[in-house]
């Protein structure tokens, strides 16, 4: 964020009372907001360290009723399903996010590049899909009859690789890039697709921080494409797609723990699921701090350049 | 797709730079010339062709009654009786309404409390306050929407809900929530807020930052309050950045958030009334109904529809100023 | 075809140029190269079972395919959960890698699938040739004309060799409906199931009267079955509903219960009234349980399924987990006889449309459809770890096995031949008399070989499939304050969706099966 802070030179100015009280009034609200964000993921947290017995009589709450680890045991004594499905995930969310930010950045640079006259027809070509598309039923005939790609991973992975917004920012991102940057390439005799590899990238860090995580979230929380081109085809299904069976259907909350061959009734069905949504979803939460700083400042550029 | 791209603020989306000016060669000579940069383009224009042209034809759809045995081509053509029950039924009606209007309630409620939110942020002076505040708030945006399902449930649900046992433990009655179709247009707006407003500050929060300084320092020596300070130079610098929101949330107005509704409302036909949107019904009919016909035909009435909704936006931003116009 | 394969050139070419990636697409196998035996892969429903019992059998059987006919069999599951959903996605995908399907007419949209070109049309010629046995023993009896489409053509082989009672009902306790104050513990009316309930619901805290799940339309068509002469036509379906039926009265003059009638109203406030005295959960729209085992755990006052699921599991259950709780059966149509044999299509094999080894797939049916060995090893298991005989030549199970976690699972629904059938140590005492006081009553099923056109009217199918799904699970769990209107108003929207016109049309192609057949 060090533009950002340069931008803010110190300001001395006189406070008046008018600045005290929206002062007062910031702070307030921000804390309400905040603490507001922070309450569901709290009331899950306890949900999944309490006992089953108080959930059923007392309902929900902010604190764990009975604490115990109960729910966790269940999982993590017949792991098989949640580290599969761990597994695919991170995969499709490494190689895809790489993947897709390598196409994006290369197409961005290159339809950004002011000498390359298909830009605009290229662009135009880009983004007339977010303006018109075939909708989800001919696509979804399109993908698994024609491409046959019903029950593939490849159905989900590929899907998501990109969309015409990415493409778009990041083709804005590489605005920032003086041409002279190419030129001075050129003249050293680089062909182009070693001036974007050598010169162009190292210079898009920010934008590369803020499309990966727009791209690693989208993996990451993939739950739709799943329900639609995997369903129950896979051994192993994308981490957020079995949060969401397990959710909605009892037979997958058993199954997720099936090594543990026991009755659905004696299974601690509210505080599982909810262990479950906390297992599924703590690595995110964990990561976040750590790309916060790349995040902010990348969507900080975008907004303030321009 | 609005929050992603709110970062290209400003950045017209088609804006025309002038090509250096060079004698017009052939096409293959052009192409010959650029083949890295065309070679560079071509996943990604491979990826569009595969993925959002090749099914376009499959629209047809829409217009038969549609069999795998005889294919989208030749399959029976039944006309416009797809769409004809749709229309009388006034289902359509109820799904546009329904999108248009959550839409609307989403961009109105969600840029105030953007904009009011960044400027609360732009006051707050002490480091790690304002750190930790933005970190928490951002939390919300990066949660699937499956957690929201979860999170929505252990709030709402009648038998072990949060909220019923707060009103349980204060001597009320619990309220069937999940069949009062009348609560759910506040509910999901209301997630749709907690899970984006902290996200959605922070663009503006930026501008805000962009701002230059010597503005408020010749206002604080006119002794402006910090009511006069937001009025008249915090709020006229955020203009662009809020059309260009604008008009892309407009772009996006026949695209609700389909995973948000899903996860909340999923199946319960008795909420439909009041929150069903286009693509939970466009999704449902395929996936709970086998059918495709009728799933097309509303699937390609949105695509119409948005498409137009696009068009007029932009020439009403057009008409306003010319620069904001995304073509 | 060229556009298809130019298409999926290039969706090769993205792929190409995108894939350092290590995720493998999970294709199917090709095992054409003779003298390789053939994968075959059966698609089943239910719950792929995880003890290892189903490889250890499939290791016993496929060595007896591979001698007979140069084949293996895999089993492909669709999964209990949503799986109405996911069968016919499946179904629908062509996925080239499935080549025998099980269907049925009544339950697993046969016809609709049939239609939408999801099953391989079988000649004779290739049935004589590929599955003889088969072949004769359904001919024999004249079935094959209960699986032609108005083409002509045989789309699934019949299960038709196999007695069962698929009728559905209440499973409810005898100990609790005694105690409810019904002589012997005898629920012999729909409607006096409200005293029951009450009775569970103020006397058994721990338990839901009726803990049922998702949508569902079980209170409904009970009531209506008891209470009218309605005959459901199993033909017509419109999304998960079966809309059009006649009545016993006037059996060749098609009409709707959801249309006509003021049982729906009756059925719909009794199921409101039910809903007020908290039968189920509030939330059942949006829940999804194994009620069966909350009924096992005595959680749950009654389970709705068929006879044969009393038979074979519930009795056995119940006297296990819930001693003397002497589990009943109330099946619909029990108040006034409205009750029907099982058609013959309840099961049934078909062969996937886009199966490349479609002669192959018939071989295998034919063997482990008529081959004793085989089919015990499919349908029982191993003998010794998965089945006993017993001496009475019962079949029954090893010591320690437990049905709810050693199953077997191979849910073979497709083909099952009363001649291979053994009595289970596990059936109801009373199966016989159930049995026979079904046969005593019920009626043939008029309709088995009546094929309607749905060309014209499946746009209309469709807009009442969704129509119904809207309204009927919310008649079913008694949430509209006032279901007059609300059914005057789905009755209104299925009139738009054109309902009269369908029926006429119904109707026509009805009389001129009739005519053709002397009954009318």
């Amino acid at each position: 964020m060090s533009h950002v802070a340069a931008a803010r030179a110190p300001r001395k100015v006189r406070l008046d009372r008018s600045d005290y009280v929206l002062r007062g009034i910031s702070y307030l609200t921000v804390t309400l907001f905040a603490t507001f964000c922070t309450l569901p993921f709290v009331l899950i947290l306890s949900a999944s360290l309490s006992s089953e017995t108080a959930i059923m009589r007392d309902g929900f709450g902010l604190l764990p009723k009975e604490f115990t680890f109960a729910a966790y045991e269940y999982i993590f004594r017949a792991p098989r399903q949640i580290i599969g499905s761990y597994v695919v995930t991170i995969v499709m969310t490494v190689s895809g996010t790489a993947i897709g930010l390598f196409i994006i950045a290369m197409t961005g640079y290159a339809l950004n590049r002011r000498d390359f006259p298909f830009r605009n027809g290229i662009s135009f070509f880009i983004y007339f899909t977010t303006l018109f598309s075939a909708g989800l039923a001919p696509t979804y005939i399109w993908v698994s009859r024609y491409l046959e790609l019903r029950g593939s991973y490849l159905a989900v992975f590929l899907q998501l690789l990109m969309t015409p917004w990415l493409i778009i920012l990041m083709k804005n991102f590489m605005r920032s890039i003086p041409y002279e940057i190419v030129e001075s390439g050129k003249v050293d005799g680089a062909g182009d697709f070693r001036i974007f590899l050598r010169l162009v990238l190292p210079m898009m860090k920010p934008a590369l921080a803020t499309i990966g995580l727009f791209l690693a979230l989208a993996y990451w929380n993939e739950w739709y494409l799943s329900s639609l081109y995997l369903g129950s085809t896979v051994e192993f299904k994308p981490l957020q797609y079995h949060l969401y069976n397990i959710i909605n259907t009892a037979n997958a909350l058993r199954n997720s723990v099936a090594g543990s061959n026991v009755s659905i009734t004696e299974l601690p069905s509210n505080t599982l699921k909810m262990a479950s949504a906390v297992v599924a979803t703590g690595p995110i939460v964990l990561v976040y701090p750590f790309v916060q700083k790349y995040f902010v400042s990348g969507i900080t550029v975008g907004a303030v350049k321009g | 797709m609005v929050m992603q791209a709110s970062a290209a603020t400003r950045t017209d989306v088609e804006e025309h730079d002038p090509v250096p000016t060079r004698p017009r060669a052939s096409l293959l000579r052009r192409i010959g010339r650029n083949r890295t940069l065309l070679l560079m383009c071509l996943p990604a224009i491979a990826f569009f062709v595969v993925f959002s042209y090749a099914p376009m034809p499959g629209a047809w759809i829409a217009f038969t009654n549609f069999n795998y045995r005889d294919g989208i081509f030749g399959s029976p053509f039944v006309g416009l009786r797809n769409f004809e029950f749709l229309v009388q039924s006034g289902q359509l009606w109820l799904l546009t309404r329904n999108t248009v209007l959550y839409n609307l309630a989403f961009i109105v409620l969600g840029n105030i409390l953007q904009i009011a939110l960044a400027i609360m942020l732009n006051e707050i002076r002490a480091k790690y306050f304002k750190k930790i505040s933005q970190a928490v708030m951002f939390l919300p945006y990066f949660i699937s929407v499956v957690l929201i399902g979860v999170i929505a449930f252990n709030l709402l649900n009648y038998d072990t809900g949060y909220v019923n046992a707060l009103i349980q433990q204060t001597g009320g009655d619990p309220i069937k929530i999940y069949s009062i179709a009348g609560a759910w247009p506040i509910i999901i707006v209301l997630f749709q807020l907690w899970q984006s407003t902290g996200y959605g500050s922070i663009v503006y929060f930026a501008a805000i930052m962009g701002i230059d300084n010597s503005l408020f320092e010749a206002a604080a020596i006119d002794g402006a309050s910090a009511w006069q300070r937001i009025r008249y130079i915090i709020l006229p610098s955020l203009k662009p950045t809020f059309i260009i929101l604008l008009l892309f949330s407009l772009g996006g107005i026949m695209n609700g958030n389909f995973g948000l509704f899903w996860n909340l409302i999923g199946n319960n036909a008795a909420l439909f009334s009041t929150t069903d949107i286009i693509e939970t019904s466009v999704y449902r009919m395929i996936l709970s109904q086998n059918n495709f016909t009728s799933s097309t035909a509303v699937g390609l009435y949105q695509s119409l529809f948005g498409f137009a909704l696009v068009l007029l936006a932009n020439w009403i931003v057009r008409r306003i100023n010319e620069d904001y116009a995304l073509f | 075809m060229m556009r298809n394969r130019l298409a999926r050139a290039a969706a090769a070419a993205l792929a190409l140029a995108v894939t350092t990636t290590t995720l493998a697409a999970c294709g199917p196998s090709d095992g054409t190269e003779s003298g390789e035996p053939t994968t075959i892969t059966m698609l089943v429903l239910g719950d792929k079972p995880t003890n290892g019992r189903l490889e250890a059998m499939l290791e016993e059987l496929n060595p007896l395919l591979e001698e007979e006919v140069n084949a293996n069999l895999d089993l492909f599951y669709v999964e209990w959960a949503d799986w109405q959903t996911q069968y016919n996605t499946q179904l629908l995908a062509g996925d080239d890698s499935i080549d025998l399907i099980t269907t049925a007419t009544d339950w697993l949209f046969a016809w609709e699938n049939a239609e939408k070109g999801a099953f391989l049309p079988l000649s004779e010629e290739m049935l004589q040739e590929h599955a003889p046995r088969t072949w004769e023993q359904v001919d024999a009896e004249g079935h094959w004309e209960l699986t032609k489409l108005d083409d002509g053509q045989i789309y699934f082989i019949p299960e038709d060799n196999f007695t069962q009672w698929t009728n559905h009902g209440f499973f409810y306790r005898g100990d609790w409906a005694a105690e409810a104050g019904f002589e012997d513990g005898t629920i012999t009316r729909f409607e006096d199931f409200t005293t029951y309930f009450e009775w569970v619901k103020e006397n058994q805290p721990d338990a839901y009267p009726w803990d049922v799940a998702g949508a569902n339309e079980a209170a409904l068509i009970g009531y209506l079955q008891g209470h009218t002469d309605g005959q459901t036509i199993g033909q017509l379906t419109a999304g998960n509903y079966f809309p059009f039926q006649t009545t016993e009265a006037d059996p060749y003059t098609v009409t709707s219960w959801y249309m006509e009638g003021d049982e729906l109203l009756e059925a719909a406030e009794l199921a409101k009234e039910w809903n007020e005295i908290g039968v189920w959960r509030e939330d059942a729209l949006n829940y999804d349980g194994q009620t069966r085992e909350q009924f096992f755990a005595g959680l749950s006052g009654v389970d709705q399924h068929h006879t044969q699921t009393y038979v074979g599991t519930i009795v056995d259950n119940m006297t296990k987990k819930q001693p003397g709780s002497d589990p009943k059966f109330f099946y619909w149509g029990q108040e006034n006889g409205n009750v029907f044999r099982d058609i013959l299509t309840h099961g049934a094999m078909a062969v996937n449309a886009t199966s490349n080894n479609p002669e192959k797939a018939l071989e295998v049916y034919d063997v482990i459809r008529n081959d004793q060995e085989a089919y015990m090893l499919l349908t029982a298991g191993i003998e010794g770890t998965d089945y006993v005989i017993t001496e009475d030549g019962e079949l029954g199970y090893p010591e320690g096995y437990d049905s709810s976690t050693d199953a077997l699972g191979s849910n073979f629904w497709a083909g099952r031949m009363d001649e291979f059938e053994l009595d289970r140590v596990t059936d109801a005492p009373n199966k016989q008399e159930i049995y026979d006081g079904l046969d005593a009553v019920a009626k043939e099923y008029p309709y088995s070989t009546f094929v309607p056109n749905k060309d014209l009217i499946d746009p209309t199918l469709a807009a009442m499939g969704g129509v119904l799904s809207e309204y009927i699970p919310q008649l079913q769990y008694g949430k509209f304050d006032d279901p007059a209107a609300a059914i005057d108003e789905m009755r209104q929207k299925l009139l738009d969706a054109g309902y009269e016109d369908a029926r006429d049309s119904i109707q026509s192609d009805m009389d001129a099966w009739a005519e053709e057949r002397g009954l009318k």
